[in-house]
């Protein structure tokens, strides 16, 4: 399945495990995860709910820390960071499509684009300006003063899009992107993606969904906590 | 991130929840509003007694007959009680060296009779250093003068009001006058000096010491005011009074001297106290309405949990969203702020208005210090919920609903 590209990959997982405390017992989200994400790489990481998916998302997205291995970000290990660093990482590194868009509702689609560039400190106009461009890029540019609650899911989604792209992070990161659109505004989305992926941009899909899977460069596939290869995944599913 | 783009953030918050913001910012104004009410009240009377005891120099003795007594048993039966009289106030005089002028002074009330028209007035007999002592002046004619006391003269000069009362613009000066019953002449009209204490100045005639102990039977002075030529010496003279009349008092004090500036101080001092007290109440409103800040941002916190948790994601620091809450905190209470000391300088002016006697004055301490404390209510009672904020997991924050 590894393809194996030249270059230094972008996100480097080694044996990472993921623990939570539950009460008495302990609960595993995520047990020696080795994965490598190289530029350009589109991947979709597939499994049934409860597989460990959410916690590999946001392991990979630096909102969680491992309990235990190695993560690294362009040769950085994450792992020690402070919460106040992992914040700044996400602001540069990461960009998040959420499957419930998390946009705020009552802000304009554009200033829900600003976002990440305020924390960023990006002065008033040039946040404008790329959050206009990030708009254009997913085709919204005509709805950026609405507020975002006015929009439909399909538009939501896409200006969650924009919002993860303005302030071009090295990885977009999309959790079941399509989990509340309709069919043809997922089609639309997926399309959007594999755009974005052509033109450089490296894409990590967590999806149950075969179909949206398909869509990406690569596969992995993901249960009861462990990365397995698609025979063993088969096998498990039954 | 800069700290306007947070005000920028923070007024949207707070716009929102445009009647919930305006609600807990209330519990602010109307402490803030208090506070400086208060205060204003406080300066308004103390400016008011300031008024009233205008014109009385700080180098002012006052003699009066009688002790007050600030500690010891009941009076010894048969102790000698004895009446300031004109002797005692011609050895003041003789003996005084660090006097200016001794005045002594008898009161009395009379009927003042001129034709048909007649007035009950204060009659005060004087000798003639009272016009310079007490800085009192005629404005016509001439006042109580040595051969008038020697005399006993039956000349009076007659206060503005009585004068205006007795003989309205007509010319008063030459003119006969019955004060109870016996005639006199008006050789002097007093200038106008308003009202002090209470008591009206203008409504007063002046006669002559002595005649004035014929007139209402008694050689009791009412009370011997003293000026001490240094203001500097006013200690020195109080204990120089105080000897000299132990001694002709046959070593008893049967006699009281108080000093106008003293008392005017710790009179004030009294009144300073009453305005710290009323501001310290007003205070405790203002806290209140802090505990009800902090009370709405804790509501606001968990409300918007879904949105730290955004803002989280895309990279906001934990002293990101600390500052966002504690400015939203901070901007409710200076909002409060400042309307209070808008509500509360309305509501002195209108004071003002309603009761004009009494002079409210809004000292700019006390807006600056309402004001400071609000915000600084802000900050302190926002620091919890916001905290609470910043601590939030981004993730548990993003999977609430």
């Amino acid at each position: 399945m590894e393809s194996a590209p030249a270059s230094e990959p972008l996100l480097r997982l080694r044996g990472v495990s993921k623990i939570y405390e539950a009460g008495e017992h302990a609960v595993v989200g995520l047990e020696g995860a080795n994965l490598d994400i190289f530029p350009g790489d589109f991947l979709a990481v597939m499994g049934p709910s409860g597989s460990g998916k959410s916690t590999l998302m946001n392991i990979l997205g630096c909102l969680d820390v491992p309990t235990s291995g190695t993560y690294e970000i362009k040769g950085t290990p994450v792992e020690k960071l402070s919460p106040e660093a992992l914040a700044a990482l996400r602001n540069r590194e990461i960009g998040f499509i959420f499957q419930v868009f998390h946009l705020l509702p009552r802000y304009t689609a554009q200033r829900n684009v600003e976002l990440p560039l305020l924390y960023a400190g990006v002065g008033r106009e040039e946040r404008a300006r790329r959050a206009l461009e990030a708009l254009k890029s997913v085709g919204l540019e005509d709805r950026r003063s609405h507020l975002s609650n006015q929009l439909s899911g399909g538009q939501k989604q896409k200006v969650a899009i924009a919002r993860a792209l303005v302030n071009r992070p090295s990885l977009l990161l999309a959790d079941e992107p399509t989990g509340n659109l309709d069919t043809k505004s997922g089609e639309e989305l997926m399309e959007i993606l594999r755009q974005l992926n052509a033109e450089g941009a490296t894409i990590v899909v967590v999806t149950h969904d075969s179909t949206i899977a398909r869509n990406a460069k690569r596969i992995v596939y993901i249960i009861d906590g462990r990365l397995v290869t698609p025979d063993e995944y088969r096998e498990l599913r039954g | 991130m800069n700290p306007f783009e947070f005000i920028a953030v923070a007024f949207d918050a707070l716009r929102t929840n445009r009647l919930r913001s305006a609600l807990t910012m209330l519990g602010v104004i109307i402490g803030v509003a208090a506070v400086i009410l208060l205060v204003s009240l406080g300066e308004g009377t103390k400016n008011y007694v300031e008024a009233q005891f205008a014109g009385l120099g700080a180098n002012i003795l006052i003699v009066t007959p009688g002790k007050i007594e600030t500690r010891g048993g009941p009076p010894v039966i048969g102790a000698a009680r004895h009446k300031l009289t004109l002797d005692d106030s011609r050895i003041l005089e003789k003996k005084g060296y660090l006097f200016g002028g001794v005045a002594p002074v008898i009161f009395g009330t009379a009927e003042v009779r001129y034709g048909s028209r007649s007035r009950n007035v204060s009659v005060l007999g004087v000798s003639p250093e009272f016009s310079p002592v007490r800085n009192i002046h005629v404005e016509v004619g001439s006042f109580v003068t040595d051969s008038d006391v020697e005399a006993k003269r039956r000349v009076c000069m007659l206060g503005r009001t009585v004068k205006r009362e007795l003989f309205g613009n007509a010319n008063a000066l030459g003119q006969v006058v019955k004060v109870s019953g016996a005639r006199f002449r008006v050789t002097g009209v007093m200038e106008r000096k308003g009202v002090s204490l209470g008591f009206d100045i203008d409504d007063i005639v002046f006669i002559p010491v002595r005649t004035a102990m014929d007139i209402f039977d008694t050689d009791a002075l009412f009370e011997i005011l003293i000026s001490v030529r240094n203001k500097n010496d006013i200690d020195s003279g109080k204990e120089l009074a105080r000897s000299l009349l132990y001694k002709s008092h046959n070593r008893h004090e049967d006699f009281t001297i108080t000093n106008q500036a003293a008392m005017l101080s710790s009179l004030f001092t009294i009144l300073d106290t009453l305005t710290y007290v009323l501001g310290g109440i007003a205070t405790i409103s203002l806290l209140v309405g802090g505990i009800g800040i902090m009370n709405i941002m804790l509501v606001t916190v968990k409300e918007r949990t879904n949105e730290i948790g955004i803002r989280k994601a895309v990279g906001a620091r934990n002293r990101d969203i600390l500052f966002q809450f504690l400015l939203e905190s901070t901007t409710l209470s200076a909002g409060g702020g400042l309307c209070g000391v808008l509500l509360g300088t309305l509501g002195a002016g209108a004071i003002r208005i309603l009761v004009p006697k009494l002079p409210v004055a809004i000292p700019p301490w006390a807006i600056a210090l309402a004001f400071t404390f609000s915000v600084f209510v802000g900050i302190f009672f926002g620091v919890y919920p916001a905290r609470k904020a910043a601590a939030l997991h981004p993730i548990e924050a993003l999977r609430y609903e």
